[in-house]
């Protein structure tokens, strides 16, 4: 059963309930009072067997506290075992219930779509009178009932696709840095110009396959990469012009090619937008953890990247030259290492692998104009933790930011949109213990 | 083409309320970029918790709005103070990205769904600015000049926004000015250098957060007054990134740059908006001025973006120094 069932499921749950919950309103209207008004609130708990068929059981002993609008609360009272509640009101006017989550059974939480604090409003809606109803409805607390460890497991892959992901887009951050001292605010726009040409040729035009379409997302990324390089940032150089400077023109840069993007397609990216493969896959379930073959590719693809591109770091001529640019760009072009072609050579790889990250992202994720400044920060964050300018510190830094993203929805799982002030909180802790980052160097500090 | 429309607009844009609160935003960050030379890039930060500051309070629990602007005040030094302990002892370019993850991190937070019922989350809250609406001496009318129609609040606003920006300029250009705004001045350049004088560079680069972000704050809280809302949106990097280029534009480190820079800025932000709004219009039976392969109503709207980006990286590159900037006085040289 994929997760497009269970939403359906769900869904014919929610309408069979809201045809019970009319049903009751209608039959407890019956019993309204001349002066003020009451308030009938029932809480069921649905479950559902194998074959999806649902049932519902009333849920005694749940507290509704009920508060005017200014706050001021008025009364409040308990389910009894048919599950019901009936809440007298001094007037026919617009009422808060709050449902004491604290009350509930355990194992079960409220339903999904469903939130604790509710308003009952005596002067609109159907069923005009002096009794309202509003019905809760419970669902089977999944997140206990599977477990708490089969759902960490199940948040460690999670956090290794991100980690993956982010890992992809930021080596060519830590390598720009490391190279240039430059800090590309543009980066982000780099990854989602991958994601972006790889899209064209996938919905649009040639309506290539993913996998063929991808490698001419990157080479544009690479190829705006380079572009920079040449038509930017080396003549700068030339002159003489600060890095900071230079930052802050990457971040111009950035914001208006971020506009042209959302200027030249924006009919078409006012919401996310999704590749024709690799979209919706059904899940496989190996024991707890469920994964779709995109998210195998994904992870499977990054590490073998990642793996050449340490290979090509550590054991190749050229990827020494660069670690040589980044350790001490005089040094190295005294020993006759041509600076300007490796730093080329840095934007066209970290260009065409913020690309490759764009396209996964994209995959998994949807696409939008602003992608890749939405994951800016994050790749920031990462090359920061691990310290900046080392690129197997930005491989660190990535698996850090990217499970502290994941494991914070397993730690804290009703706090889940604030996952990425996680990855950022992540950041600042770690500077405060090291200031250099995990794999930075000690310098002048302060 | 209405021309009188376009630049009323575009003169009005520069002089408005709204206007006076980007001059207060870019003044403060004047004082930590210009002045001091820090790298800070989380004024957004500031701004919203001068905007929240001033909406949560009011709009919530019905605080009397002086009380509310003591919160201002204790927030922004709070977080002035947090900032500094957190960032000033790192490298610049960590300062950059430690500041600009703690404004994000506030923008996350009021912009979350948990805690909308205090933060009002996506939706931003309103109803908070009845008690500047009473105390307007002006009919709610308003006033037409030229081609623009101002209603009385916006009015009100703008002439007692810039009584404050006058006060509030007056005291930065006469700190500046002191000797403690030369100490300021000596960490800009040479932070060693004034160590050695015996003076206490990590004290007086933290008063400089502190002032900076209490004068941004205060831009946050007209820049909701102005927009009788607060919305998580408006706090974003782009905010900080826009009070930059207003900064470089009319001159870095001078009290009257930001000033001089956000009117050039949003008059030009404005203008081009307005006029591609009148050249992209489509009425009955004509056809726009601007062809619509190349331009429509649909997507004029992202240009003054462009526009503001390409006018960021042009100035940083050739006149860094902003246009009345004094090249002696760029602060691009902070490391």
């Amino acid at each position: 059963m994929n997760r497009t069932h269970i939403r359906l499921i769900v869904r014919i749950w929610l309408g069979l309930m809201a045809i019970v919950g009319v049903a009751l309103s209608a039959s407890s209207a019956a019993n309204a009072q001349d002066t003020g008004g009451t308030i009938t609130v029932n809480v069921f708990n649905q479950t559902k067997d194998a074959k999806g068929v649902a049932t519902k059981v009333a849920v005694p002993g749940v507290t509704i506290k009920v508060s005017d609008d200014t706050g001021a609360a008025i009364t409040s009272g308990a389910t009894d075992a048919a599950g019901e509640v009936v809440l007298k009101v001094p007037t026919q006017t617009k009422f808060n219930l709050d449902l004491d989550v604290a009350t509930l059974p355990k194992g079960v939480v409220l339903a999904s779509g469903q939130t604790e604090k509710a308003v009952v409003d005596f002067t609109v809606g159907a069923g005009i009178g002096a009794n309202k109803s509003y019905n809760y409805f419970l669902g089977k607390d999944d997140r206990l009932t599977t477990g708490r460890f089969k759902l960490l497991l199940q948040t460690l892959v999670n956090g290794v696709k991100s980690s993956a992901v982010l890992a992809i887009c930021c080596i060519g951050l830590s390598l720009i840095y490391g190279t240039t001292g430059l800090s590309n605010f543009a980066h982000g726009e780099i990854v989602t110009l991958g994601a972006i040409v790889t899209w064209l040729l996938n919905q649009e035009g040639p309506k290539l396959h993913l996998l063929l379409a991808a490698p001419f997302g990157i080479a544009a990324s690479a190829l705006a990469g380079m572009g920079l390089e040449r038509g930017v940032w080396r003549p700068l150089r030339k002159r003489g012009i600060s890095l900071t400077s230079m930052m802050i023109m990457s971040i111009g840069i950035a914001i208006a090619v971020r506009y042209v993007y959302v200027f030249m397609l924006n009919s078409k990216f006012n919401r996310a937008v999704y590749y024709r493969q690799y979209h919706a896959q059904p899940e496989w379930s190996i024991g707890p953890i469920g994964i779709n073959e995109r998210d195998v590719i994904v992870i499977v693809l990054s590490v073998a990247v990642i793996l050449a591109v340490c290979y090509f770091l550590l054991r190749t001529r050229q990827g020494k030259a660069i670690r040589a640019v980044s350790d001490n760009p005089d040094l190295a072009s005294a020993t006759g290492i041509n600076t300007n072609k490796i730093i080329l050579m840095v934007w066209a790889l970290g260009g065409g692998l913020a690309g490759l990250g764009g396209v996964m992202f994209g995959a998994a994720h949807g696409l939008q104009w602003d992608t890749g400044f939405n994951l800016l920060l994050l790749l920031f964050a990462a090359i920061t933790v691990g310290g900046l300018g080392n690129p197997f510190g930005a491989l660190v830094g990535a698996v850090i930011v990217g499970m502290a993203t994941e494991l914070w929805t397993w730690v804290f799982p009703s706090f889940l949109e604030y996952k990425n002030a996680a990855a950022l909180g992540a950041l600042i802790i770690t500077l405060i213990i090291r200031p250099q980052g995990i794999l930075g160097r000690k310098e002048r500090l302060g | 083409m209405n021309w009188a429309l376009i630049f009323s607009n575009g003169l009005y844009a520069a002089v408005s309320a709204n206007a006076v609160a980007y001059m207060l935003i870019a003044s403060g960050l004047n004082v930590h970029f210009g002045n001091t030379g820090l790298l800070n890039f989380g004024q957004a930060g500031f701004a919203a918790v001068g905007a929240y500051g001033i909406a949560i309070p009011v709009s919530q629990y019905h605080w009397n709005p002086f009380a509310a602007m003591l919160v201002i005040l204790v927030g922004a030094v709070l977080l002035a103070v947090g900032v500094g302990l957190l960032t000033l002892r790192l490298r610049s370019d960590y300062l950059a990205i430690v500041t600009i993850a703690i404004a994000e991190i506030i923008r996350i937070f009021v912009n979350g769904d948990h805690f909308k019922w205090l933060t009002g989350g996506n939706d931003g809250l309103q109803g908070f600015t009845r008690w500047m609406e009473n105390a307007s001496p002006f009919s709610t009318n308003g006033v037409k000049i030229w081609a623009q129609k101002i209603d009385g609040y916006r009015l009100w606003l703008l002439v007692s926004g810039w009584i404050l920006l006058g006060i509030i300029a007056t005291a930065l250009y006469l700190l500046i000015r002191s000797p403690w705004g030369r100490v300021l001045k000596g960490i800009r350049e040479d932070e060693d250098a004034v160590r050695s004088l015996g003076k206490n560079v990590f004290a007086f680069k933290m008063q400089s957060l502190v002032l900076g972000g209490v004068v941004g704050a205060i831009g946050g809280m007209w820049l909701v007054l102005d927009k009788q809302s607060a919305q998580p949106g408006d706090f974003a990097t782009t905010l900080t990134f826009f009070a930059y280029t207003m900064i470089i534009l009319g001159g870095v480190a001078k009290v009257k740059g930001p000033i001089i820079g956000a009117m050039m800025f949003l008059f030009l932000f404005t203008w081009v908006d307005s006029f591609l709004r009148e050249a992209t219009k489509t009425s009955a039976g004509k056809k726009p001025v601007l062809p619509k392969w190349l331009i429509t109503d649909n997507n004029y709207a992202q240009v003054k973006y462009i526009f503001a980006g390409v006018v960021l990286a042009i100035l940083v590159a050739f006149r860094p120094q902003g246009i009345f900037g004094d090249k002696k006085e760029q602060a691009f040289d902070v490391r």
